[in-house]
């Protein structure tokens, strides 16, 4: 889970890095009243989970302090790539002599914590790393190793400090460092921190991501008030629907509604519907064993979305078996009704007797069943994803 | 010959008197799988399916020989029931739970590497050597004993290909899940290197995925492989994946998709597979 800028600064001064003397702005007139407060030149910054807001005209000097509220007004209207402002973190303006990169992350491959340092911070920082690999210091550290001062004063000579900033350079990446272990954290960066003019080292911006998986160790986030959250990414009113129900779902743009098993199919068989000519609606994980319950919410979040013209379904029984799955699938027929045509096919656990309740199921109410195609292990999942496929097309000609 | 786990192993679980270990223990045994005992701290002394529980790793180690684990514990008591395993002389752990945290996976992975053990997971579905042992929470019901070996990152694509590999008259020699979570305690090149070690494994089928860091770390081991390889990639379509920060993008360099992914296998020499049934067919052209 990501952090906002003004999260991530509250932890780093809980670490004693740095920091700008900032407060937040709910409101323009807030904004005003911060403004008279700290009476100087100021920099209003909105508060997204997103890169690219200096770009998108999400941060505002202000020389002036009473223009703090005009400006803070367009700001709360501003949709930075599709999020909205409801924060505006204001500080004092910083006087920049030089702006330096550092962060720590997870060198998943080779298994170690990576501290990088680079003396030209800023956005640009990236390209710097891939044309000038010699301007970006890189060290790695095992998991249970200490960061010693040595190797923080290493770090900051390796990247040109001047003597005088060397040892706060070094104890804020110490600190940085101690942070990054103590809260589970994926990523820690401060791009840029910042030389003044009177040579001080402060901390300008803040990105922070967690272990989402690791929250439940770290009580005290949300006795800061920060709750658990996704790490980027506003959804849609589908997605949010499905992230109630707790099943994994995204919105893609075709027209195909994808009802696979778990997460390994549910990413090919969308690749598989491709290569058959058509496009997915979704993608969607129905993890492992779903109940019959959550079969029927993966349907009815498929039947509802008027995108969808057909839908695919498979499932290859494991753990979950293929009559639990029936089970869900004829509940959903009996309690919502299918609007579109369905294309399904089960085999492995207790494939037989999935296409046995489907064929009596039929046999009751084979009005239920006049969209619906079911298939057991005989058909391969080739055919029916060009058969899931066939049906889209069919229904978007019978428009 | 298998790699990892065949009929000799001896293997223990631990949490095996909860509910997923109880569960998945009688599966294993009725599988044929040579389960000695299991742990659970304080239960000491009691059975599961006729097969002893001890406090700790080192007494079940002690009293039955074990030298494989099992683990069926929810994931914040993994580090430390891993870490026991690893210490105790374990030579081989599996992790079945998902959502290990991060960090926790980085020191298990550390002390695995300095104890000489492997790990698999977390997040995985385990591991099949058809017709000697199953380990974890895989159905049989697709796996047979032959000369193709298989691994991948998910349980379904697992099910999918020993399905084509079985029905096609190949069957398997070993599957191996190497789980889903984004740390993972074993990598694509470690394992078809122990494939390309074994005799009976005449070609190895791999499946990576959008997302992963690990697909691209293969391509070496590939290239200096003789048995040959085929190579799936989910993904091919989806949207991009997120990045994380500037650091991610510097220490990972820029995350591959899914078709960058495949072209890069396939520069290294593995046979790439569009859909399953592709796979016997080329298996045939191969005159595996």
């Amino acid at each position: 889970m990501r952090l906002y800028e003004f999260e991530g600064k509250k932890l780093f001064a809980d670490f004693k890095i740095p920091v700008p003397e900032g407060k937040i702005a709910t409101s323009p007139a807030k904004a005003e009243a911060i403004a008279k407060e700290l009476n100087k030149p100021l920099v209003l910054k909105s508060q997204v989970l997103t890169g690219g807001r200096g770009k998108a005209g999400g941060i505002k000097a202000v020389e002036n302090p009473a223009d703090a509220k005009k400006i803070a007004e367009d700001l709360f209207k501003l949709k930075i790539k599709g999020y909205s402002v409801e924060k505006i973190l204001i500080e004092p303006k910083l006087d920049i002599r030089q702006e330096i990169y550092l962060g720590v992350t997870i060198d998943r491959v080779n298994y170690k914590l990576v501290v990088i340092a680079s003396a030209e911070g800023g956005v640009d920082i990236e390209e710097t790393a891939e044309k000038s690999p010699e301007k970006v210091t890189r060290r790695s550290f095992d998991i249970d190793a200490a960061l010693y001062t040595f190797n923080a004063i290493d770090i900051s000579k390796s990247i040109g400090l001047p003597s005088e900033s060397v040892k706060s350079a070094a104890s804020i990446i110490i600190n940085l460092f101690k942070l990054f272990k103590a809260y589970d954290a994926k990523l820690a960066e401060i791009n840029p921190l910042v030389i003044t003019n009177d040579g001080e080292l402060i901390a300008a911006d803040s990105r922070i991501s967690l272990d989402d998986d690791a929250v439940f160790r770290h009580p005290d986030l949300a006795a800061m008030g920060i709750e658990k959250r996704h790490e980027e990414g506003e959804m849609t009113s589908r997605e949010q629907q499905a992230k109630e129900w707790g099943i994994p779902y995204l919105d893609l743009d075709g027209n195909i509604g994808m009802f696979p098993g778990g997460a390994g199919f549910g990413i090919m068989g969308n690749d598989f519907i491709h290569y058959y000519g058509g496009k997915p609606a979704n993608f969607m994980d129905s993890g492992g064993g779903p109940t019959p319950e959550r079969l029927t919410k993966m349907l009815v979040l498929l039947d509802d979305n008027p995108n969808v013209k057909a839908i695919f379904g498979a499932r290859f029984g494991g753990i979950s078996r293929c009559d639990d799955f029936a089970k869900g699938v004829i509940m959903f027929l009996k309690d919502h009704g299918l609007s579109k045509p369905m294309v399904c096919r089960m085999t492995g656990n207790m494939w037989q007797e999935g296409v046995r309740m489907f064929a009596e199921a039929k046999k009751e109410n084979p009005e239920l069943f006049k969209r619906f195609e079911f298939h057991g292990i005989e058909t391969p999942i080739e055919e029916i994803s060009r058969r899931a496929v066939e049906l889209a097309s069919e229904a978007e000609g019978g428009k | 010959m298998a790699i990892l786990v065949d009929k000799n192993s001896k293997i223990m679980v631990q949490g095996i008197t909860g509910g997923a270990g109880k569960f998945h223990t009688k599966r294993m045994l009725e599988y044929g799988t040579k389960i000695v005992g299991g742990t659970s701290p304080g239960k000491g002394g009691q059975e599961v399916e006729g097969k002893p529980v001890f406090d700790t790793v080192a007494e079940c180690v002690k009293g039955t020989g074990a030298d494989t684990s099992v683990i069926f514990l929810p994931a914040q008591f993994v580090k430390e029931a891993a870490i026991e395993a690893i210490r105790a002389g374990i030579k081989f752990v599996v992790v079945v739970p998902e959502h290990i945290p991060i960090h926790d996976m980085l020191l298990v992975r550390k002390e695995a590497m300095q104890y000489g053990c492997t790990v698999l997971g977390g997040n995985t579905a385990g591991i099949i050597t058809p017709g000697e042992a199953n380990l974890g929470i895989m159905p049989d019901i697709a796996f047979k004993a032959g000369r193709v070996g298989t691994v991948s990152r998910s349980g379904s694509i697992t099910y999918y290909i020993a399905n084509t590999l079985t029905d096609s008259g190949y069957g398997e020699t070993t599957c191996v899940g190497l789980g889903g979570d984004p740390i993972l305690g074993s990598t694509f090149d470690e394992i078809l290197w122990m494939f390309e070690q074994d005799d009976k494994t005449k070609a190895v089928v791999m499946t990576g995925e959008i997302g992963g860091v690990y697909e691209e770390r293969a391509c070496d081991t590939i290239s200096k492989m003789k048995t040959p390889v085929i190579a799936m990639v989910g993904g091919i379509y989806a949207p991009p994946g997120k990045r994380m920060g500037h650091a991610g993008a510097i220490v990972e360099g820029k995350m591959g998709t899914a078709k960058e992914k495949l072209d890069a296998l396939e520069a290294a020499g593995a046979h790439p597979a569009k859909t399953f049934l592709d796979i016997p067919k080329i298996l045939q052209k191969m005159d595996v």
